[in-house]
C-alpha cells in the first residue's frame, strides 16, 4: 500500500483529502498542519508521496518543500494550492515538485494526479 | 452589622481609658483612632492588654474590634499556639495566643477575675482577621510618639523577633511593649502552618 | 451514524468559526499596527481557507466574501490600499458578515449577504489607493442592520460563583433562624422561617442551575484533539462519545479539563499500541477510545476507556520499590488496587519515552490533585493486554455538598458523602489488633481501621493507633471512607445525621493546613470542620 503524508493547515482540507486517498486505497500516515511537523513527519514516516499546501501558518509551502528536497531529493511532492497562486505553483515546479491540484478539487483529480504521480 | 461610633471622649494624653467592651458586639475601635489623629499629628493611639504580667500594646489601626472571646472550636494537629477558629459574625478566624507563641508565663490568676471571660482582639490584616486572646480588659492609649524608644538595646536579648517590636514606652513607671502585629502575622511561622 | 456530509459540514463550521474568531482578534491588532506583515500573513491565510473550504463544500457567498476581503488585504499587503479608517470600517463589516453567514449555514431561512456591504467591499477591491472620492461614497453598513436582541446572555463566571457565594451565606443564616425558631418556638416565625427555607432551597437550585453547562462542551473538542495527537502518533483511533448532554458546574468542568486532556494523551500515546502491534495480538488494528459521561445520584461519573496494552503492574510494582514507595516483600502482595494507586505519587510515571503529545514532567499525580480540589475521585482500573479504565466521580456542583456529620471528642466534624463508602457499628470485639493498626472485617474484606480520636488528639509521642483498649464503649460507629483505590474506617464518638452543608474555605493564615478541607457553620451556629479524606488518609499513612 503506498503512503501519503498530508500537509495543510486546514482541518476540513486534510479530512476530505485524507478520506478521497484512504477510500482509494492509499495510507494516510501522517496530518501535517504546519511546516514544521510537515518536516518532521516527513523524516519520519518516509511517506512515498507527500500533497503539500502552499499557504501556512509558520512558512510558506516552497520553504517547505525546499527543505524536504534538501533531505530528500527523491521525494514526490505533490503541490495544492488556490486560485491565483500560479507564480507560487510556477516556482514549486521549478524546486521539484511534480505536480499541482487546485482547490477547491474534486476526487477525481486528485486521484488523478495522484495516481499517476506514484506510477514512475 | 452597624457600625456605631463611639461618642465617648478619650482621655487626650497618657491617660490609661479602660476601653468599654460591649458583651456581644464588638463595635470598631478604628473609628475612634480616625477622631484622634487630628488632634495632633505626633500622637499615637494605641490598645494595651497584658501577657504574661508584662504589657504590650498594638497600635489601634491594626485592631479591628474588641469582643468577647466567642466559643472556640479546637483544630486538632495545628500549633500549640493556635487556639482554634471561632464564628465572629459569619467569619470563621483563627484565634492564637500569643503567650504560647512567644513562651511568656502566663500571670497568676488574679482575684475577682474570671478566668473564663477572655477578650479577643480581632486583628485586622491585609487579607484575612485574626483573634488574639487576652486575659484582661484591653485598654486604650494615647501617647505622644516620641515616648516610644523605638531601639531600645535588650531587644537583641530577648526571644521575641526584634522586628516584630516597634518600640518599648514608659508610661507611670509601666513598660509597654509595641508589637508590630502585621509583622507577625506576615511571619513565615505562622503563614506555613502545617497540619503535621 | 453520520454520514460523510455532515460530518464535513460539521467540521467546515467548527473552523470556520475559528478563523472567525481569529480574524476578529488579528484585525483588531492591525489596526493598531498597520504594518505588521505578520499579522497580514495570518489574515492573508485565514480567508485563504475559508475562501477554498467554503467553495469546496458548496458555500458559495461564504467564499465569495472571503476572497473579497482577501484580494482587499492582498492589495493592503502591497500598499495598493491604505489601512484607513474607511477601508477598516468595511473589512470589520465584511469579517461581521462571514460571522453571520457561517453561523447561519443551518438555518432554514438563508441569510442573504448585505448588498450595500457587497458594493462597498467591491469599491475597495476596485478601487486604487488614490480613490479618496470613491471612499467617501461608502455607506455605513452596519446602519442598515436591524437591531436585535439575543435571548440568551452572556455572563462572567466571576459574577456566578459571587453569587453562588452569597447563596451559601444565606443558606447558613437560613438555617441558623429555622434552629432558634424551633428553640423560641413562635408560630409565626415558624412559619416564615419554612417559607424562607423554601425560597432559598429554589434560589439555591436556580443558581446552581444556572452554572451548569452540558459536558458535551469540553467532550466534542476530543474528535479534533485526537485526531491530531493519533496522527503525530501514527495510531488509529475510533473515538467514541457518550453523554455529552449531561450536565456539570461550569468551574468543575473547567478544573477538570486539563486533567481529562491528559488522561486522553496518555491513552493514545501510552496505552494503545501502533497497528502493527495490535494486530500481533489479535486486535483490530485501530484502538477504541470511549469518554462517556453519565449520572450517578448526585455526582458525574466521567470515565475514559481504552482498549490498550493495559498498565503494566509489574513494572509499577518495581517501580514503587526503587522509588521506595513500599518494601519489595510487602509490594508483592499488594493487592493490584493498591499497586495502581502508586501512580498518583508525585513523579511517578511507567513511561519509558516522552513523547511531544505526552508532555513532559506532568504526572497522574496532577491528575489526582485536580480532582481532590473539588472533592472529587479518581478511580483507576487496567487489565494487562486489554486496556485501562480511568473513572473521575465528580460533584455535580460546587456550593453544597451532601456531608455526614459526627463528634469526636466534643468537636463537630463533617465528611463529605463523595468520600464515605458505609456506615456500620461494630463491636469491640469484632476488631483485631494487627501490629500497630486495628482491622475489622467488612462483608469479607478486611479494613483497617483508625479511632479517630486518638489519630487527632493524642500526644504525638506516646500515639498508638493499634491499641483496642483506648477505645471507649462497647459499640464503635466507624465510617468507612475511600480515598485513592484504599479503604480506611475511622472511629467516631458520636455519629449525626447526613446534612447538606456549605463548606466555608479556611481563611489565612489557616488555609495551609490540608487536614481540613474547610469549616462549616451549624444551625446552631457552632463551627464545624470539615476533614479533607486524602490528608487524612495520607496523614495516617505517614504516622506509620
Amino acid at each position: 500500500m503506498k503512503r501519503i503524508l498530508i500537509v495543510d493547515d486546514s482541518f476540513y482540507m486534510r479530512t476530505m483529502l485524507k478520506n478521497m486517498l484512504t477510500d482509494a486505497g492509499y495510507e494516510v500516515v501522517g496530518e501535517a498542519p504546519n511546516g514544521q511537523t510537515a518536516l518532521e513527519l516527513a523524516k519520519e514516516t518516509t511517506p512515498d508521496l507527500i500533497t503539500l499546501d502552499v499557504i501556512l501558518p509558520d512558512n510558506t509551502g516552497l520553504d517547505v518543500l525546499k527543505g524536504i528536497k534538501k533531505d530528500q531529493p527523491e521525494m514526490k511532492v505533490i503541490i495544492v494550492s488556490a486560485v491565483g497562486q500560479e507564480v507560487i505553483v510556477n516556482e514549486a515546479l521549478e524546486y521539484g515538485a511534480l505536480s499541482y491540484i487546485v482547490k477547491p478539487f474534486s476526487e477525481e483529480k486528485v486521484l488523478e494526479v495522484v495516481n499517476k504521480a506514484l506510477q514512475d | 452589622m452597624a457600625k456605631q461610633k463611639k461618642e465617648e471622649a478619650i482621655a487626650p494624653e497618657e491617660n490609661i481609658n479602660t476601653l468599654p467592651v460591649p458583651a456581644t458586639n464588638g463595635n470598631t475601635v478604628a473609628e475612634q483612632s480616625k477622631a484622634q489623629e487630628v488632634v495632633k499629628e505626633e500622637n499615637v493611639h494605641l490598645i494595651v492588654f497584658k501577657l504574661g504580667d508584662e504589657h504590650y500594646a498594638i497600635k489601634i489601626d491594626q485592631v479591628k474590634e474588641v469582643t468577647l472571646t466567642p466559643i472556640i472550636t479546637r483544630m486538632p494537629r495545628t500549633p500549640d499556639f493556635v487556639q482554634g477558629v471561632a464564628n465572629i459574625r459569619g467569619d470563621i478566624i483563627a484565634i492564637v495566643d500569643l503567650e504560647k507563641r512567644f513562651n511568656i508565663r502566663p500571670a497568676a490568676v488574679t482575684e475577682g477575675l474570671n478566668p473564663n471571660v477572655t477578650y479577643t482582639l480581632v486583628i485586622e490584616a491585609k487579607d484575612y482577621s485574626i483573634g488574639v486572646v487576652v486575659k484582661e480588659v484591653p485598654q486604650s492609649l494615647n501617647l505622644s510618639m516620641s515616648r516610644i524608644d523605638r531601639a531600645p538595646s535588650f531587644l537583641q536579648d530577648t526571644n521575641i523577633k526584634e522586628n516584630y517590636i516597634e518600640g518599648i514606652a514608659k508610661v507611670d513607671n509601666r513598660l509597654i511593649i509595641v508589637l508590630d502585629m502585621l509583622r507577625i502575622l506576615s511571619s513565615d511561622e505562622i503563614k506555613q502552618l502545617t497540619g503535621k | 451514524m453520520k454520514s460523510r456530509e455532515q460530518e464535513y459540514k460539521e467540521i467546515f463550521i467548527a473552523e470556520a468559526l475559528e478563523y472567525y474568531d481569529s480574524l476578529n482578534r488579528h484585525i483588531s491588532e492591525l489596526e493598531k499596527q498597520p504594518q505588521d506583515d505578520r499579522i497580514l500573513a495570518e489574515i492573508f491565510r485565514l480567508l485563504h481557507n475559508l475562501k477554498a473550504n467554503a467553495k469546496a463544500i458548496g458555500y458559495l457567498q461564504i467564499s465569495d466574501i472571503s476572497h473579497k476581503l482577501e484580494t482587499a488585504f492582498s492589495l493592503i499587503r502591497n500598499k495598493e490600499l491604505n489601512f484607513s479608517d474607511e477601508v477598516v470600517t468595511v473589512l470589520f463589516d465584511g469579517i461581521d458578515m462571514l460571522g453571520d453567514l457561517i453561523t447561519n449555514v443551518d438555518n432554514p431561512v438563508p441569510v442573504e449577504p448585505d448588498p450595500v456591504l457587497l458594493r462597498n467591499l467591491d469599491i475597495i477591491v476596485d478601487s486604487l489607493s488614490d480613490s479618496a472620492i470613491e471612499l467617501a461614497k461608502i455607506q455605513k453598513y452596519s446602519s442598515s442592520k436591524n437591531l436585535s436582541l439575543s435571548d440568551l446572555i452572556y455572563i462572567q463566571i466571576k459574577k456566578l460563583d459571587h453569587m453562588l457565594n452569597l447563596v451559601g451565606e444565606l443558606i447558613i443564616d437560613r438555617d441558623r433562624i429555622i434552629s432558634l425558631s424551633r428553640e423560641l418556638n413562635n408560630d409565626d416565625l415558624k412559619v416564615v422561617s419554612s417559607h424562607l427555607y423554601r425560597i432559598t432551597e429554589e434560589l439555591q437550585y436556580s443558581v446552581m442551575d444556572a452554572r451548569l453547562v452540558n459536558i458535551g462542551t469540553l467532550f466534542n473538542k476530543f474528535p479534533r484533539i485526537v485526531r491530531d495527537i493519533a496522527s503525530a502518533e501514527q495510531k488509529d483511533i475510533y473515538l467514541k462519545i457518550i453523554g455529552q448532554d449531561i450536565q456539570i458546574d461550569r468551574n468543575i468542568l473547567q478544573i477538570i479539563t486539563d486533567s481529562l486532556l491528559h488522561l486522553v494523551r496518555n491513552a493514545i500515546t501510552h496505552g494503545i499500541e501502533l497497528p502493527k502491534e495490535r494486530e500481533k495480538a489479535n486486535k483490530p488494528r485501530a484502538g477504541s477510545l470511549v469518554l462517556s459521561a453519565r449520572n450517578e445520584r448526585d455526582n458525574v461519573i466521567i470515565k475514559l476507556e481504552d482498549d490498550g496494552r493495559g498498565i503494566d503492574l509489574k513494572q509499577v510494582r518495581k517501580t514503587a520499590v526503587r522509588n521506595k514507595l513500599v518494601a519489595p516483600d510487602i509490594a508483592e502482595d499488594l493487592p493490584d488496587s493498591e499497586v495502581l494507586s502508586f501512580l498518583f505519587e508525585p513523579g511517578f510515571s511507567t513511561a519509558k519515552e516522552v513523547t511531544e503529545f505526552s508532555g513532559r514532567g506532568v504526572g497522574l499525580d496532577v491528575v489526582k490533585n485536580a480532582i481532590d480540589s473539588i472533592g472529587g475521585r479518581l478511580h483507576i482500573d487496567s487489565i494487562s493486554g486489554e486496556g485501562t479504565t480511568f473513572a473521575m466521580q465528580l460533584p455535580t456542583s460546587i456550593a453544597v455538598k451532601g456531608a455526614l456529620l459526627f463528634e469526636v471528642d466534643s468537636i463537630f466534624y463533617a465528611i463529605p458523602l463523595i468520600h464515605t463508602e458505609q456506615v456500620i457499628a461494630l463491636d469491640k470485639d469484632e476488631l483485631h489488633e494487627v501490629g500497630d493498626v486495628m482491622v475489622a472485617d467488612l462483608k469479607g474484606e478486611t479494613v483497617t481501621v483508625v479511632y479517630l480520636n486518638e489519630l487527632l488528639n493524642a500526644d504525638e509521642a506516646t500515639i498508638n493507633l493499634g491499641d483496642k483498649t483506648r477505645l471507649q464503649g462497647q459499640i464503635q460507629n466507624i465510617v468507612v471512607v475511600s480515598y485513592n483505590n484504599r479503604k480506611l474506617g475511622l472511629i467516631v464518638d458520636k455519629l449525626y445525621r447526613q446534612q447538606d452543608i456549605v463548606v466555608k474555605p479556611l481563611n489565612k493564615p489557616l488555609d495551609k493546613i490540608d487536614l481540613y478541607g474547610g469549616v462549616t457553620l451549624l444551625g446552631t451556629g457552632k463551627v464545624c470542620l470539615v476533614l479533607d479524606v486524602p490528608a487524612i488518609t495520607r496523614y495516617f499513612i505517614h504516622r506509620r
